[in-house]
């Protein structure tokens, strides 16, 4: 009995002439077959089709795929080398050179652990905020470098200088400063440019010996010098003080990278201490002293010795008086270091004042 | 014609042979099987040179992972999937097929209904029956197929034109064996259509 309609039979077609129809559908749709002609003659029309499609024979490659094939493949094995000979798989390879890629990878992931541990190596200890200062030893070696400041690679102060790193294992002997230096609150402070990032010396700030008996109880008329300690150790904008020095003689004076040069010709007599007294006049004019070389040979004629300073803009004018009254400044030296100001940050303008003996 | 799944064939002498090394193992491989594999790729890009660069990646990727061929069914069965992946692939980035294929919405409703799913033709030239006074009968079958939106064609290349069966193309298209019968039967229905002049 038919029990199936015309569109029932023809969803069912495609799988009968495939013959994946369950027996009881394909009972059902033969019974609709024997009595409808138009889906009978839709079977058959099917069925056609499907033979013609099955006869359809392959179209003959171009002559050109062949060669193509063998080309691409001649040259990725030539790429590839003898690692990737066809069918060798791994087995055919170098032992290392199936590890390429992991020994890669290893590599970099070493790179950064080293770099990660190197960043952890531990600080040592911060000194107390209140460590009493003491006297300067008798021997001053040249350079002072604050353990504080040694525990990364560059530590932005509070002015956003970048400090340098020292040696974590032999923190050096500390001289502390004979009295509290004036400073700049960190706001008024002058930042350094990333360029500046140094790995071999602090900022020095000089203890002008006006500020009292105690400025030098050594008695040797040589100022000290603060090192300036990183923004990490000094918590925030209060500097403390650490054990000053002079920079060594034997520093190369380099390229100042911002800032103006100024000459000050100073006689022979007078050239003796010229560094600590642009360094007073520096701090005189709420400045502060980044770096000072010396010349080995104070006295000879044409000696000269450069103090690397940065001031308040306001403060310029001031500070190139105090210059004439140290030596003789060039007039024209003078005009351009007041019209174009060019410190390290806004506001600012800094110095490499040389010290010429004439 | 080479039954899919098959076992014994000449050509696993050929696998085996390329895997051993064995010098033009794998052009005899190429031979063997170009053709099917060109044709296939021609019937579904409808384009020479597609077809041709098509089968150029299929023989490629196959000498690259010829070695994985683990034979559990026949290579050319194996080619014809790589093929198929690769041609639907290109389909799919070919702007200008798409443009081809866009009055081509993915069939629903009416159209459903009524089987319409190949491509109507342009006009009367295009008509199977005209076709077929100028045409022979590989190349309005050629015609017909082209005109199969590009998710049936392939697999009534596969099913009817190289005996894959319902599963394996289900697996291919990683589409429920269902979906695979509804469009095969939608095709069909189409192609009749189509082919009524002549078939």
């Amino acid at each position: 009995m038919d029990t199936m309609d015309c569109k029932q039979a023809g969803d069912l077609l495609s799988e009968y002439q495939d013959g994946t129809l369950d027996p009881a559908a394909a009972a059902a749709l033969d019974a609709h077959l024997r009595g409808c002609g138009e889906c009978t003659g839709s079977v058959g029309s099917l069925l056609a089709v499907r033979e013609l499609l099955r006869g359809l024979p392959p179209d003959p490659a171009p002559p050109e795929l062949l060669a193509r094939v063998l080309a691409a493949v001649e040259a990725e094995d030539r790429d590839a080398g003898a690692d990737s000979a066809p069918g060798g798989g791994d087995a055919s390879r170098p032992f290392l050179a199936r590890f390429r890629i992991p020994l890669e990878a290893a590599a970099v992931v070493l790179l950064f652990a080293s770099v990660y541990w190197y960043q952890r190596t531990p600080t040592p200890p911060a000194r107390p905020p209140s460590a009493p200062t003491a006297q300067a030893p008798e021997t001053t070696p040249p350079v002072a470098i604050s353990p504080d400041a040694s525990s990364s690679a560059a530590k932005v102060s509070p002015t956003g200088i970048r400090l340098p790193r020292g040696n974590p294992k032999k923190p050096r002997e500390e001289a502390p400063a004979a009295a509290k230096p004036r400073t700049w609150a960190a706001e008024d402070l002058p930042s350094l440019p990333a360029i500046r990032a140094s790995t071999d010396s602090e900022r020095i700030v000089p203890i002008a010996p006006f500020h009292g008996p105690s400025a030098d109880p050594g008695g040797r008329g040589t100022p000290a010098f603060e090192v300036r300690q990183s923004a990490e150790t000094e918590g925030g904008a209060d500097f403390r003080l650490s054990r000053s020095f002079a920079a060594p003689s034997s520093r190369l004076l380099r390229p100042l990278r911002y800032g103006r040069d100024i000459a000050v010709d100073v006689a022979p007599e007078s050239r003796e201490g010229a560094e600590e007294r642009v360094a007073e006049a520096t701090l005189r004019s709420d400045g502060i002293v980044e770096r000072i070389e010396r010349d080995s040979e104070t006295g000879r004629e044409g000696a000269s010795g450069t103090i690397r300073v940065v001031l308040p803009e306001a403060a310029a004018a001031g500070f190139l008086d105090e210059l004439r009254r140290i030596g003789t400044v060039p007039q024209e030296n003078l005009q351009s270091a007041i019209d174009i100001p060019a410190g390290p940050r806004p506001g600012t303008i800094a110095y490499a004042v040389r010290i010429r003996v004439r | 014609m080479e039954k899919p799944g098959g076992k014994g064939r000449p050509v696993d002498l050929l696998v085996e042979g390329f895997r051993k090394g064995a010098p033009g193992a794998f052009e005899a491989i190429v031979r063997a099987h170009q053709d099917r594999i060109y044709s296939f790729c021609a019937r579904m890009l409808s384009d020479r040179e597609d077809a041709l660069d098509a089968a150029q990646e299929v023989f490629l990727s196959a000498w690259r992972h010829l070695s994985e061929f683990r034979g559990e069914a026949a290579l050319s069965t194996w080619l014809l999937r790589i093929a198929a992946n690769r041609c639907l692939n290109r389909i799919r980035r070919r702007k200008s097929l798409a443009e081809r294929e866009a009055p081509w919405p993915e069939p629903s409703g009416e159209m459903m209904e009524e089987g319409f799913v190949f491509q109507p033709a342009g006009g009367e030239a295009d008509r199977p029956d005209r076709l077929a006074e100028a045409c022979e009968m590989g190349e309005i079958l050629t015609e017909a197929l082209s005109r199969l939106d590009p998710g049936s064609r392939w697999m009534v290349l596969l099913s009817d034109v190289e005996g894959f069966s319902y599963e394996e193309i289900a697996t291919l298209a990683d589409v429920p064996v269902g979906t695979v019968k509804s469009r095969l039967h939608r095709a069909r229905m189409a192609m009749r259509r189509l082919l009524s002049p002549v078939a």
